[in-house]
């Protein structure tokens, strides 16, 4: 159900992963975690239901690395890496890559640039072997890079045709500020991408590429000791630190309704209201979880989702949402609703959040979020690619390799007086950004003088 | 590769990717190994059902499909949009269930569930963990035998802005559906899957009810379960809950059939967009022509993957668009469309891609591929049917789409029938299907540029202060 989050890069894919849980597993995940001289943390499942291979290694170098002024590096980067080595061309890389049919990626999310491969079991050790070459020997020549960086340009104008992605850029920008590591999405602006020089690329990638911090996770039909072995042979070149990041807190909001509202000839208002959240290390995280799930994440369960779609039918999605972590995000309430209901929609989005700070939930309604989430472990560790994903998160957020025994538990111990306090305490229907891209003749978005009808319970 | 999902699409009731889907129906399809359906085990009630079962361990999960042989290719002129409008009614309550109470029920089981209506099919499905797949093979035969919404007008609503969220504020699937309603004069590929505003604002709740009745009956259901369990247990569950279910009426034939088309289509979409696009769609036989291989190696070389001819000389070389993308579905019930699509770069001309597109399409018909390419093909479509069976949802899929053309077995030929294609049967598909005079062209006109997120002057960006507390939205 993630792709309900129109939400860009891995922070939210592992704010999401994360946010799914997993009850007493018969099935145990093998992991084993090593560490390599460079100080690359390695994590290995082996899975031998398939002849396949998924690998991914997270780099800090996502877009929160990003200078001020030079918004979309990190992606543009990640993103030129991909063209061939110093001896070898994009064209030849590429097809080399294709002839495998092994898929094989670096891209940059807002936490984290990943690269990753997909492969048959018996190409593994040669798609690792292509993409240990980009990432130790990156061609990063000028002309690729140009390319790469009209190509992201483009990229932007195609995207900003769709109201949610305006919405979105709009709404991380009012509600982390400029040069926040969170601020913006990883493609950057326009004018940003624009005068990124190939120099600034080469520059990202010697200060960020580095191996000490990264993690690789890899599951698939192979055994742990042949992996270490190759890792550790193809990524040698690899070496040093990456300094760490310590952004300025959020600045809290000031009191009332942040209100930006977009004009645009669509047939939909666009809408998020949010502000800031919390990081994934915070202590509360289990809490928000079941909260959030009775709120707006739990799909049909949900009071979003049973208020404003399935009573009044004013929306086909709406759901909410903590984006938590490496440092504190967002929390976001997204939706898409007729310009003439926004008004309306918008009101219940809050009358709701006031309902789950004023009154304790139902003992159903905790039960049922805790069942969710206990029950449903297991979906989020059915493919490898899931696993790989879960594998990261295990070592990034330092959750521990029992973490899948111990969920159950810090799902359990939460109380309705406990949805209730963190509900309050992070939660703000007064004080609160509100981006509505829309047809603001028809929206009306009620700003200054004019609170919306409020609406029926 | 899987490129055009504004095309083939799979309505989903929430938002699940649908990328995903349909990655399984365009580039999977035979088996990786020999035999990959040897352990499926196939059951037929006696009212018709048809129920295939296969064990999979790999992981504490199971994946149960109940898949209707109905979607928006048995639908009536001003009444499109029907197969999938009932399909969100499902969720809306039984003569047991109140409204969404399904929905909560498996996910309190530890499972999701959601369902999506394509030309051909409507799919319900659940994943859950295993220990509790008796909950959804007991609430779908509930939904089969005993449907009874309530609040049909607001889940109607919920439908239309779902049009608005999928098409209406989004060029390129308005441009897709435009140019598919030219391609199609006489079959009911002709409409979209989500139904013209217009009929879809107009169905009756008596229009879904009698859907129901037609179609939604055991002898037009195929059930699909994959997962950690015991088919026989599965089975005799199944059994148990479906076959006392009984038939209504029999679906009538889809007896359209769309007459050749003699002569290029042009048509064009004014809408508010940054970039240009087009959308090139050519008839083509699905499934059911030997030249469907030829067709999906076709695809592969002109779009799956960086090193593919189109990627290469538009992407690469001639930096003309965003993006370029092939789709082809030989699976579809009944004879399809190859697509080529592709995004421009500002200012490119539509008419300067279609040239070049023109050229490469000449040129694979002109002589045969290198023996080398066309093994790359090969390759790509043996690893992504590798991959797509990491999935069990995906692997269910595959299985109930092929039962639904002719037989889950024809799985296990699809790779082999993909090994034997020549290169001369490459370029006598490529000759014979991707001709102009068998095209329809779709041209995105942008209507302006619209305004700039940042504001600039008369950027439309109202940046208000923060209300009065007393007073809060």
């Amino acid at each position: 159900m993630s792709g309900r989050h129109r939400f860009i890069g891995p922070i939210v894919a592992l704010a999401i992963a994360a946010a799914l849980s997993l009850p007493g597993m018969a099935h145990a995940l093998e992991v084993k975690r090593v560490k390599l001289d460079n100080g690359m943390i390695v994590l290995i499942s082996p899975q031998h239901n398939l002849p396949m291979v998924t690998a991914a290694l997270a780099f800090d170098a996502g877009a929160r690395r990003d200078p001020k002024g030079k918004e979309g590096l990190a992606r543009l980067t990640a993103d030129s890496i991909m063209e061939g080595t110093r001896t070898m061309s994009a064209e030849e890389l590429n097809r080399k890559v294709d002839f495998l049919g092994s898929a094989m990626d670096v891209g940059a999310g807002s936490d984290y640039a990943t690269a990753s491969f997909t492969s048959l079991k018996r190409y593994w050790r040669d798609t690792l072997k292509l993409l240990a070459g980009v990432l130790t020997q990156p061609g990063l020549r000028d002309d690729d890079i140009a390319r790469k960086q009209a190509e992201q340009i483009a990229a932007i104008k195609a995207a900003e045709e769709e109201p949610g992605y305006v919405a979105q850029t709009t709404f991380l920008k009012q509600v982390f500020g400029d040069g926040s590591p969170y601020g913006h999405l990883p493609d950057g602006t326009v004018d940003t991408v624009q005068q990124l020089s190939a120099q600034d690329v080469r520059n990202f990638y010697h200060e960020f590429y580095r191996p000490e911090g990264t993690v690789a996770a890899v599951a698939g039909d192979i055994e742990p000791d042949e992996v270490i072995k190759a890792l550790r042979e193809e990524l040698a070149p690899l070496k040093g630190a990456v300094a760490p990041q310590r952004p300025q807190p959020l600045a809290p909001i000031g009191p009332g309704a942040h209100v930006t509202a977009i004009n645009r000839d669509v047939a939909q208002a666009n809408i998020i209201l949010g502000f800031g959240g919390i990081a994934r290390s915070n202590p509360d995280y289990y809490k928000l979880q079941v909260m959030n799930y009775i709120l707006g994440g739990g799909g049909f369960a949900s009071r979003l989702m049973k208020e404003v779609r399935s009573k009044a039918g004013l929306v086909y999605s709406i759901a909410s949402f903590f984006q938590a972590a490496l440092f504190p995000g967002s929390f976001q309430v997204v939706l898409e609703t007729k310009n003439k209901s926004a008004n309306e929609a918008i009101a219940m989005v809050l009358a709701q959040m006031r309902r789950i700070q004023e009154s304790p939930v139902s003992d159903a309604e905790i039960e049922s979020a805790k069942k969710f989430l206990i029950g449903s472990f297991p979906l989020k560790l059915d493919t490898q690619n899931s696993i790989v994903q879960f594998l990261l998160q295990v070592q990034i957020y330092g959750l521990g390799l029992d973490y899948i025994d111990k969920y159950p538990g810090y799902i359990r111990a939460v109380t309705k007086e406990d949805v209730q306090k963190v509900a309050r305490e992070y939660l703000h229907p007064d004080s609160y950004i509100l981006v509505a891209v829309a047809n603001q003749s028809e929206a009306g978005i009620k700003v200054a003088n004019g609170a919306p009808p409020s609406a029926k319970q | 590769m899987t490129a055009m999902q504004n095309i083939t699409p799979g309505y989903f009731r929430a938002g699940l990717s649908v990328g995903l889907m349909l990655a399984v129906l365009t580039c999977a399809g035979g088996a990786a190994r020999a035999g990959m359906t040897d352990g499926v085990r196939k059951v037929v009630l006696p009212n018709g059902l048809t129920i295939l079962v296969l064990e999979n361990h790999k992981a504490p999960v199971a994946n149960f499909n109940v898949i209707y042989r109905v979607g928006s290719r048995n639908e009536q002129m001003g009444k499109t949009g029907l197969s999938h409008l009932l399909e969100h009614l499902m969720f809306r309550g039984t003569k047991k269930l109140k409204p969404e109470e399904f929905s909560n029920l498996i996910q309190e089981n530890g499972g999701e569930d959601n369902a999506f209506t394509e030309q051909d099919l409507t799919d319900y499905f659940e994943i859950i963990n295993r220990d509790h797949l008796d909950v959804p093979i007991t609430l779908e035969a509930d939904r089969m035998a005993n449907f009874d919404p309530k609040g049909f007008e607001s889940e109607k609503s919920v439908v239309i802005e779902e049009r608005r969220m999928r098409t209406e504020d989004n060029p390129q699937d308005a441009l897709a559906e435009v140019t598919q309603a030219q391609a199609y004069l006489a079959h009911p590929y002709h409409w979209p899957v989500i139904g013209w505003m217009h009929d879809v604002q107009g169905l009756t709740l008596a229009d879904a009810l009698n859907y129901h009745r037609i179609y939604y009956s055991p002898q037009n259901a195929l059930i699909v379960a994959v997962g950690d369990f015991k088919a026989d247990d599965v089975i005799r569950q199944i059994t148990e809950s479906f076959s006392g279910i009984a038939n209504g009426p029999k679906p009538p034939p889809v007896t359209a059939v769309e007459p050749p088309q003699e002569g290029e289509r042009e048509v064009m979409l004014r809408h508010a967009a940054n970039l240009p696009a087009i959308a090139e769609a050519y008839h083509v036989p699905a499934h059911e022509s030997p030249d469907c291989f030829a067709l999906e190696l076709a695809s592969v070389m002109l779009s799956g993957g960086k090193s593919s001819r189109l990627y290469k000389k538009l992407v690469i070389e001639k930096r003309m668009v965003v993006d370029v993308d092939t789709s082809y579905d030989l699976l579809s019930f009944d004879p399809t469309l190859f697509w080529i699509t592709a995004q421009m770069r500002p200012n490119i001309k539509a008419a300067d891609v279609v040239r070049v597109l023109d050229d490469e399409i000449a040129q694979l018909a002109a002589r045969p591929v290198d023996q080398h390419e066309l093994q790359k093909a090969k390759n790509q479509e043996l690893a992504g049917f590798v991959f797509g069976q990491d999935s069990i949802f995906r692997e269910a899929m595959m299985l109930g789409q092929y039962e639904l053309i002719g037989g889950y077995k024809q799985l296990d030929q699809f790779i082999p029938s993909i090994d034997k294609v020549t290169p001369a049967d490459v370029q006598r598909a490529v000759a014979k299907y991707l001709v102009t005079s068998n095209r329809t062209l779709g041209t995105l006109v942008p209507t302006g540029l619209l305004p700039h997120p940042a504001g600039g002057p008369g950027g439309g960006m109202v940046r208000h202060a923060p209300i009065n507390p007393e007073m809060p939205l």
